[in-house]
């Protein structure tokens, strides 16, 4: 994917590039708003990660412009500030997605994903299928190799999240982001204790786990199942 | 005193001294003016009395009977004596010795001469005792203008003494308030010169100066207390951040004297990255307290459905409380509307269902409740845990506490602290109580307004 990166602390510019670069994304780096800005309204990205603070030009403020230009580059906004005030006003101006820093590489990589297979709204599908494992998303049903499989609400929001992103890695912020709407981390591992549940009723009768563990990092759908 | 010009207290004490000045001058003015008329008043009806004795005598004696009297008169020597002349038409006086002209009837003031030859004025009256003769009684103005000049004496005296007395009066006033406010400058001084114990010493009369002084001292204590908050929360961060820093050098240290192995050197910096976290995770938990307490978050409020939110909380954590050997229960009552953060309610209520099952035995009930009580609404957690102890309470809430029992486990004795800034962000509080054996937790937030 071709990905423009608009930060101007230079450490942590090459700490994303070269692990972006590692993944085989194309990289553009810039150093500061208004050159992001430039490149952003004039060249075709697939996303476009921007610090909250740069010179010259924020990320919010070039996602505001970006939007009311009718251009819809997914944008992941980087900040070192973690207050709710900032995280609400950078989505309400536009932003996909938003992390705060200091954040693990594997975590920007997995958001990276989601966002470069993020759909148009109306292409959502109504059904999710990997390997066997089929969601209805208006019956909210779930079969397994053609068996019905009774999951709690929580347990369903879970696995479509992971089906959605199509066997790619899904974090436990993200997880909690998306299901819990939290944006805070709490001590107890709810995501884990959730996940151990649907994964038990997803593999009952001896089946391969459908789901697989990354340490340290999230969840994705199973490709040996 | 070389400033005493620019010395507020001066200036109050001399402006007051003036404002005594201009009134006493404005009330002897006017005592000095009304006593004079009064006098003059007198004078006329003296004069008419006179006359009209001198009428009387006329009409029973006739022009002689009448000249008598005006010489029998003018024989006496007293200071009340009063002067006479009676007019011709023409002009010319007929009798008496008081020389001027022939005047106009009616009471008014004349000019004579005097027997020494000069001009001086006083008041008469002229009345037509017949077709012709007309007859002036007068009385010079002499014994108004002693006693005018007695009065103006005396007054002058008066008045100067008085302004003598407010103008010490003002000095003593002056630097009686400039004593006073020096007391709390001088204070002031000594505080800001590093002596933070100093307080406003408080005099005995509870006056308006007292009563600054305690206000002051009030806030003074309060900043003290403040700052030594603030002492204590650097020193316990610091110490908080040693214990994680020192295990993270420590095991690169070992990382580096032992890197032979390359999985070993892998475990070791995944082992530094968790201290790290470590570390991060105080700093998130510090700025997240900061935060709330700083207010900002409050533009963003909105109803929050807390039955639900207990409901969803409920329904995430009892399987991981299960997991963790403790037993979640819930009686929570329908439509606990308040206005807020959701996710700063939600985090508040996971603290305490946290904190009950980390600081309890397994086999420990926790319960989660949802109630309405008049126009507040509580989210308590219960546990029959070993609770606090009750001296312990007040102080659990505080940044960094922890009680010795818990030192051992995880966490920078934030949790607490975070709960009670959400309460107070939303207008409420955290209540604990020891329940004997066990703890209740208790967010009480006012009820907001219901979704139309």
């Amino acid at each position: 994917m071709r990905i423009l990166i608009a930060e101007d602390d230079s450490d942590t510019a090459e700490f994303i590039q070269r692990g972006l670069a590692e993944l085989g994304h194309s990289l553009t780096v810039v150093a500061s708003g208004s050159e992001a800005w430039l490149l952003l309204s004039t060249e075709p990205f697939d996303i476009a990660i921007l610090d909250r603070m740069l010179p010259a030009l924020d990320g919010v403020s070039i996602v505001r412009r970006l939007r009311a230009a009718e251009i819809h580059t997914p944008v992941l906004i980087l900040t070192a500030l973690g207050r709710i005030n900032d995280r609400v006003e950078g989505l309400e101006a536009g932003a996909d997605d938003y992390l705060v820093k200091p954040f693990a590489f594997s975590e920007l990589a997995a958001r990276v994903a989601a966002l470069g297979r993020r759909k148009p709204i109306q292409s959502q599908p109504t059904r999710l299928e990997h390997r066997g494992i089929v969601l209805d998303l208006l019956k909210r049903e779930v079969l397994r190799d053609g068996a019905p499989i009774a999951l709690q609400p929580r347990e369903l929001r879970l696995l479509e999240e992971l089906m959605n992103e199509g066997g790619k890695i899904v974090t436990r912020t993200m997880l909690l982001e998306r299901v819990w709407n939290y944006h805070f981390d709490p001590r107890t591992n709810i995501v884990e204790t959730h996940i151990s549940h649907l994964r038990s009723k997803l593999n009952e009768g001896g089946k391969p786990d459908a789901i697989e563990t990354v340490r340290g990092v999230g969840y994705r759908m199973s490709a040996r199942a | 005193m070389r400033n005493r010009q620019s010395s507020a207290a001066y200036r109050i004490a001399f402006t007051n001294f003036v404002a005594f000045a201009v009134g006493l001058a404005l009330l002897g003015f006017v005592v000095f003016t009304v006593m004079h008329i009064a006098f003059m008043r007198q004078l006329d009806s003296m004069i008419s009395d006179e006359a009209q004795t001198l009428v009387d005598e006329y009409r029973v004696g006739g022009s002689r009977e009448l000249a008598e009297a005006i010489s029998e008169r003018e024989m006496v020597n007293s200071p009340t004596r009063m002067m006479y002349a009676i007019y011709a038409p023409n002009g010319q006086r007929v009798a008496g010795s008081l020389n001027s002209k022939r005047p106009a009837l009616g009471v008014h003031d004349i000019e004579f001469v005097d027997s020494a030859g000069s001009h001086d004025s006083a008041r008469g009256i002229a009345i037509d005792i017949s077709s012709t003769e007309r007859l002036l009684v007068a009385d010079d103005l002499e014994w108004i203008e002693r006693i005018d000049e007695v009065v103006i004496g005396v007054f002058a005296i008066a008045f100067l003494a008085a302004c003598g007395m407010a103008f010490g009066g003002a000095l003593i006033l002056g630097g009686y308030l400039r004593r006073r406010l020096q007391t709390i400058s001088r204070s002031a001084e000594s505080i800001i010169g590093g002596e933070i114990g100093t307080r406003v010493p408080i005099g005995n009369a509870s006056d308006e100066f007292d009563q600054v002084a305690t206000t002051l001292n009030r806030m003074l204590d309060r900043i003290e207390g403040l700052l030594a908050n603030l002492r204590q929360v650097s020193s316990d961060l610091a110490h908080d951040l040693r214990t994680p820093l020192a295990r993270l050098r420590n095991s690169l240290e070992r990382g580096l004297t032992e890197n032979e192995d390359r999985n070993h050197a892998a475990a070791v910096v995944e082992d530094a990255i968790q201290r790290v976290d470590e570390v991060l995770s105080l700093f998130a938990a510090i700025l997240r307290i900061a935060e709330v307490e700083s207010g900002e978050t409050r533009q963003l409020f909105k109803p929050v459905d807390l039955s639900e939110l207990a409901r969803d909380l409920v329904e995430s954590y009892a399987p991981a409380i299960e997991e963790n050997g403790r037993t979640l229960i819930s009686s929570i009552e329908p439509q606990l509307i308040v206005l807020g953060d959701r996710e700063l309610l939600a985090q508040a209520a996971i603290n305490l269902l946290e904190n009950a099952q980390q600081h309890t035995a397994v086999g420990t009930l926790i319960k989660l409740t949802g109630t309405a009580v008049g126009d507040r609404i509580h989210l308590e957690v219960m546990d029959n845990g070993p609770g606090i102890p009750a001296e312990d309470i007040g102080r659990v809430v505080k940044r960094f506490a922890r009680l010795d029992r818990s030192r051992s486990t995880a966490g920078y004795g934030l949790g607490l602290s975070l709960v009670d800034a959400i309460a107070k962000l939303h207008g409420g509080d955290l209540r604990l109580k020891d329940l004997a054996p066990g703890l209740s937790a208790t967010i009480d937030l006012p009820a907001g307004r219901q979704p139309s």
